[in-house]
């Protein structure tokens, strides 16, 4: 038993740092802001990097995911906002929703998708996030190119107070949760057969076949999980938060750039790396913007290309050669 | 009993027929070098074994079973082992690791979990000599050790027929040697049929296998004993062509 525990240990920093950041947040007058953006970036790097990390696939769609989430949480309080007795019960269907349809998209697309490698898959994938876009812009699905509003609803329903306070609070402590969520499930999977799978097929699929491993059915689950856990980070840090779904900005392919520097920065298929990664380029995206408004793109691009260069490992990989035989060996992983 | 059997199998990649209408048959616990010069289709032949490949035409069975449509995932639990010509490891893992992945996947009951995968694998990687090395990341081992992990990994699989390709390439005499005295010892502790291709080490041939099949232009051009397989002349022939017209050879 002892020994399953030992296995859980790499977990202690990463909710420390967030319980570090969380209460830097509620007690610091004028954080919040930024420290919901730090942990949008860590949720959403450790979702990703689920797949991209453990796999070694680029998905360049990975938006896709988080804009099906927004959908089904927008979808859940503009339609369920008259049943009266569901209370709150509209945020968790909201939930819900958003981790079923972003499973179901990634079902979808895993299995035409995952069939193919490399620059083919990354390809296939950007197809499917433009693609759905206009379908639901085309199609007049879910409002179409308008998107739905739902800031009404959501004040009707739960009366003015308690929506601001879902939408600037707990939209933001949703977040938290699913990094929890997200840092469990990647050390439970590491330290089970599916990470020794994903390892393997990451490192040398033919290899991985002839050794046994259904390559398949393990990238289809990692991607799946990867999925969900976006739908969750969609729902919350978009829909609840802002209130409305517009498909042009849920479906920007520059969140899924970003989402692939997070993990690359932090260190690709670590647990702590998109926790570092998600901490470093927010904070850095945020000073830049201070200092130098307006040029902070301009800046950063070369600062991230500096480090990645430097650090082709990442962060957390470069921390994990330093600290090889050591006491901290246990905790960075 | 017939472990594996080939019958008419043919593999062609557009208009080159890398694998022209082979048969064979191994028996469980046999030993046998599959030899023949660069080109002449051996690596094909692995690969349509352990179902990288599907063949265009014939069938490969297995303990009895049609298995020439099988994913190679799922041949592998069956019993069928691979090493590659060109050391294979899934280098960001260590060695533990990497022989684990052998255990856990490439046998048949899906119930092995990762705690007892690590101890079966600590047992191969002592039986290689690699034990020193255990914690070591794979990509950073020298080629023997490379090799010498692959045969860990593919053995923890506890194949019966363990295919091995070129796995005496660019050792030291004195290696090949041990490794020979190695494998012979393995295949009687487990019973397993060793299938070692062989570009050119002779020396390896004539102490491990028992059975020599020569392949020339992917077809089988010699299968038999070995001292009887070398001393044919249209081995010599194969390796170095025909000798000149009024000449001795």
């Amino acid at each position: 038993m002892k020994g399953k525990i030992v296995k859980y240990y790499p977990l202690i920093p990463v909710y420390i740092a967030y319980l570090i950041l969380f209460l830097i947040g509620i007690n610091v007058s004028g954080m919040w802001q930024l420290v919901a953006m730090l942990a949008f970036y860590c949720a959403i790097g450790q979702a990703f990097n689920i797949f991209l990390g453990m796999t070694g696939y680029v998905d360049f769609g990975y938006v896709a995911f988080m804009g099906v989430g927004t959908y089904g949480m927008a979808l859940s309080i503009s339609h369920l906002h008259q049943v009266q007795w569901l209370g709150m019960g509209i945020i968790i269907i909201g939930l819900l929703l958003a981790l079923v349809m972003a499973s179901l998209l990634s079902i979808a697309v895993g299995a035409v998708a995952l069939r193919l490698r490399g620059a083919y898959f990354a390809i296939a994938t950007i197809g499917v996030n433009e693609g759905f876009r206009f379908l639901i812009e085309g199609a007049k699905i879910w409002g179409g190119s308008e998107g739905i509003i739902f800031s009404g609803q959501l004040t009707q329903t739960f009366g003015r107070e308690t929506a601001s306070l879902l939408s600037t609070l707990w939209a933001d402590i949703f977040l938290f949760f699913i990094a929890c969520i997200a840092a469990f499930i990647t050390i439970y999977y590491m330290r089970g057969k599916i990470g020794y799978a994903l390892t393997a097929l990451r490192e040398d699929e033919d290899a991985a076949k002839v050794m046994g491993i259904n390559v398949t059915k393990y990238k289809i689950i990692a991607f799946i999980t990867s999925a969900s856990l976006a739908g969750l980070v969609g729902a919350s840090a978009w829909a609840l938060k802002l209130t409305y779904v517009f498909p042009p900005q849920v479906f920007e392919i520059h969140y899924t750039v970003e989402c692939i520097i997070i993990v690359l920065l932090g260190g690709a298929g670590t647990l702590l790396g998109p926790v570092v990664g998600g901490l470093v380029y927010g904070l850095t995206k945020y000073w830049l913007t201070v200092i130098v408004p307006g040029f902070q793109l301009l800046i950063f691009a070369p600062i991230i290309i500096v480090i990645i260069v430097a650090f082709p490992e990442g962060i957390v990989g470069v921390l994990k050669r330093r600290f090889k035989g050591t006491t901290f060996k246990k905790f960075i992983i | 009993m017939t472990l594996l059997k080939l019958e008419n199998v043919t593999k062609r990649f557009g208009g080159l027929t890398a694998v022209n209408k082979m048969s064979f048959e191994i028996e469980q616990g046999e030993s046998i070098a599959i030899v023949g010069p660069n080109g002449s289709g051996k690596t094909t032949l692995y690969n349509v074994i352990s179902g990288v490949y599907f063949p265009e035409e014939g069938e490969v069975i297995f303990e009895g079973k049609n298995i020439t449509h099988l994913p190679p995932y799922r041949r592998a639990p069956l019993g069928l082992g691979r090493t590659f010509q060109i050391p294979r490891p899934f280098s960001s893992a260590t060695v533990r690791e990497n022989v684990a992945v052998g255990a856990m996947f490439g046998t048949l009951s899906n119930k092995i979990g990762v705690d007892e995968s690590l101890e079966t694998a600590d047992r191969y990687i002592e039986l290689v000599g690699l034990s020193a090395h255990i914690d070591k990341e794979a990509g950073s081992l020298t080629p023997t050790e490379k090799k010498l992990m692959e045969i860990a990994r593919a053995l923890a699989m506890k194949p019966k027929l363990l295919l091995m390709d070129e796995a005496l390439a660019g050792m030291h005499p004195k290696d090949i040697d041990k490794m020979v005295v190695f494998l012979k010892k393995v295949k009687e502790e487990e019973n397993i049929a060793i299938v070692s291709m062989v570009e050119h080490i002779m020396r390896a041939v004539a102490g491990f296998a028992e059975r020599v099949i020569v392949m020339y232009q992917g077809e089988k051009l010699i299968d038999a004993m070995t001292a009887q397989a070398l001393s044919d002349p249209r081995v010599v022939e194969v390796y170095l062509g025909h000798p000149p017209e009024g000449t001795h050879a």
